[in-house]
């Protein structure tokens, strides 16, 4: 199962000491960065859930973030909630379609799993392109941000929005977390090692399958509200195969079935994106041969990498066992 | 509108256009997964490489020559590949295959915007090709059946290569069961390597062709793609007929569908894909029955 190690633990706090060091001091451009990474960090831990413990790859989690964020706009705009029920509404349909995709994808496996996801994201995608309601191409905007003047944030200000984004990160990482310890996530685990024995053990695949990626497509639908509240605008492009195919490349960056390695990766990611994009306009032909020499080089994302070598050097069972599990 | 006979007849022949284009880039990658167990995302960019050197030999050559050598550069690139990438990855499974051709597809469309800049290029159609030809009541451009013409050439020298040949044997041996081929005698390492380099040359062909009709752009791969994974998985992974059936299907649906149904039209071809994945998940034409 999934557990935290020391070095997961001191990673974490880095993370977390690291980000909220750097939301007080950064200026405008570093708190942009900033809430550009923790939305992506959040779609990247909902997928490390169902693709590193679960075996799941899934190429529709871009839909589920743009279906999250085109519910939330729509609900507080077109029909006039208030951000906090509008968020809850968008997590939820993003949940269920979550759910729906999950189960009838349940019984496939491998290129076929990974093919009918991304199915059904373009499906999605096609969908919100075409459809008037949403304008189509346009995309829409004036998406708002939640009111916290009661407790006296404001978050149109940059850094409370960088700070409330990194809240939202702990926060799905806690879910992720309590979903991988409970006996959902022991058995999402078992499944991705041996499914016929847990089908003969008495598990419901599908149900235990579908519930999982329920779960993950809230979480990847909270990240799309914070993306539509983030740039206040959204178009069809959030959910296009591309978006999940380099959420897919963050998580291998960082480290898959590790949840802590995602983060980094993310962290990476941006940085990456942003410095390099500055230098020169082939950003995405050096982040393919990062990802090929990354993959080629058989160790599991740089978190992943950092982990083999600590459980090398002190060679201890239970650390091991952690390991094979993750 | 829908009684006219000429409507349906040019429907028909933009359908068929279409199918057979995705036929020519769908069998390279159907024969490739059904004999390597090989996911090869790049394959798009394969066909956008023919295509922008088609578009560059066109404009030295003239358009025959560009035509001729771009399946020959694509295959000569997808040889490269085999031996730095493809080869070593043979068994490390569909998740690094994803993403090692997925990394391939960032590379490819960076350097052909390095190479041939982010303008549209655009080629002339060959001078026997031009103009319209008078079939059934309507007319219709010359180039675009000699695509549709080309299409089930190549289709029937497949078929006859497969079914009648040696070879052929060998390779349908090899996606039946490679280990069994293996100890049979038959080079499997080399075969694959053989059928790598001509499903490579065919999306360069693919790209050759198409380039006159479409304009040639550096993420005309990336757009390609996703129809002709739609079109394998259909199909049925690994063989040709499933290709073929695939590529028709696709054909018609997003053809008719733009006419008949334009509001459904775009979630029509997925609707079908989940419907095909959840009723028969190894696709309609399965390589191993």
């Amino acid at each position: 199962m999934f557990t935290h190690t020391p070095l997961r633990l001191t990673a974490l706090s880095l993370l977390a000491i690291g980000s909220l060091a750097y939301a007080f001091v950064a200026g405008f451009f570093g708190l942009e960065i900033l809430a550009e990474i923790a939305i992506l960090a959040i779609l990247v831990i909902a997928l490390d859930l169902v693709a590193g413990f679960g075996g799941m790859v899934s190429l529709c989690h871009g839909a589920l973030l743009g279906v999250g964020a085109y519910a939330f706009t729509v609900a507080a705009n077109a029909a006039g909630l208030s951000a906090f029920p509008a968020m809850v509404l968008a997590v939820a349909l993003s949940a269920g379609l979550a759910f729906v995709i999950g189960a009838i994808c349940a019984r496939s496996i491998g290129i076929y799993f990974i093919m009918a996801t991304l199915a059904f994201g373009q499906m999605a995608y096609s969908f919100v392109f075409q459809s008037p309601l949403f304008g189509g191409d346009d995309g829409l905007s004036g998406a708002p941000r939640p009111d916290l003047s009661a407790i006296g944030i404001d978050l149109t200000d940059s850094r409370a929005f960088a700070i409330y984004a990194i809240a939202m990160v702990a926060l799905t990482y806690l879910v992720a977390a309590a979903t991988l310890r409970s006996g959902l996530g022991r058995s999402l685990i078992g499944l991705h090692h041996n499914e016929k024995r847990l089908r003969a053990l008495g598990l419901t695949v599908w149900r235990a399958k579908a519930t999982a990626f329920a779960i993950s497509g809230a979480l990847a639908g909270l990240a799309g509200c914070l993306a539509a509240q983030h740039t206040q605008y959204i178009s069809p492009g959030l959910l296009s195969w591309t978006v999940s195919g380099e959420a897919l490349v963050v998580v291998i960056l960082g480290g898959l079935g590790t949840l802590v390695g995602p983060i980094v990766g993310a962290v990476l990611f941006v940085v990456l994106k942003h410095e390099i994009s500055a230098l020169t306009p082939y950003w995405h032909a050096i982040v393919g041969m990062i990802l090929i020499a990354v993959v080629m080089s058989r160790a599991n994302g740089v978190f992943g990498f950092v982990e083999a070598r600590m459980a090398a050097r002190k060679p201890k069972p239970v650390l091991q066992k952690a390991d094979a599990d993750a | 509108m829908t009684t006219d006979l000429g409507f349906w007849v040019l429907q028909t022949l933009n359908a068929l256009q279409l199918s057979m284009l995705l036929f020519l880039l769908s069998v390279g990658l159907t024969v490739i997964f059904g004999l390597m167990h090989f996911v090869n995302l790049a394959h798009g960019s394969l066909y956008a490489f023919g295509a922008y050197m088609a578009a560059s030999l066109a404009g030295v050559l003239g358009y025959w020559g560009g035509f001729f050598l771009a399946p020959l550069a694509v295959a000569a690139l997808g040889a490269v590949l085999y031996f730095t990438l493809i080869r070593s990855q043979r068994r490390a499974g569909p998740m690094a295959q994803v993403l090692i051709t997925f990394g391939l597809i960032f590379v490819a469309v960076d350097a052909t915007r390095l190479i041939w800049g982010d303008l549209p290029i655009g080629i002339a159609v060959p001078a026997v090709f031009e103009g319209q030809l008078a079939l059934l009541g309507v007319e219709y451009p010359i180039y675009r059946l000699f695509i549709i013409a080309l299409g089930l050439a190549v289709l029937a020298a497949l078929t006859l290569v497969l079914t009648r040949t040696q070879v052929g044997a060998m390779i349908r041996a090899g996606v039946d069961n490679d280990q069994m081929a293996a100890c049979l005698g038959i080079n499997v390492e080399r075969m694959f390597f053989l059928v790598f380099v001509v499903g490579c040359a065919l999306a360069g062909l693919a790209g050759a062709v198409a380039a006159p009709v479409l304009s040639v752009t550096p993420d005309m791969g990336l757009q390609i793609l996703i129809p002709t994974l739609i079109v394998i998985v259909i199909g049925g992974l690994g063989s040709l007929k499933g290709a073929v059936a695939g590529s028709l299907i696709f054909g018609f649906v997003q053809t008719f569908g733009a006419v008949l149904m334009p509001t459904f039209n775009s979630v029509l071809i997925y609707a079908l894909l989940a419907a095909v994945l959840v009723i028969r998940p190894e696709g309609l034409l399965p390589a191993k029955g």
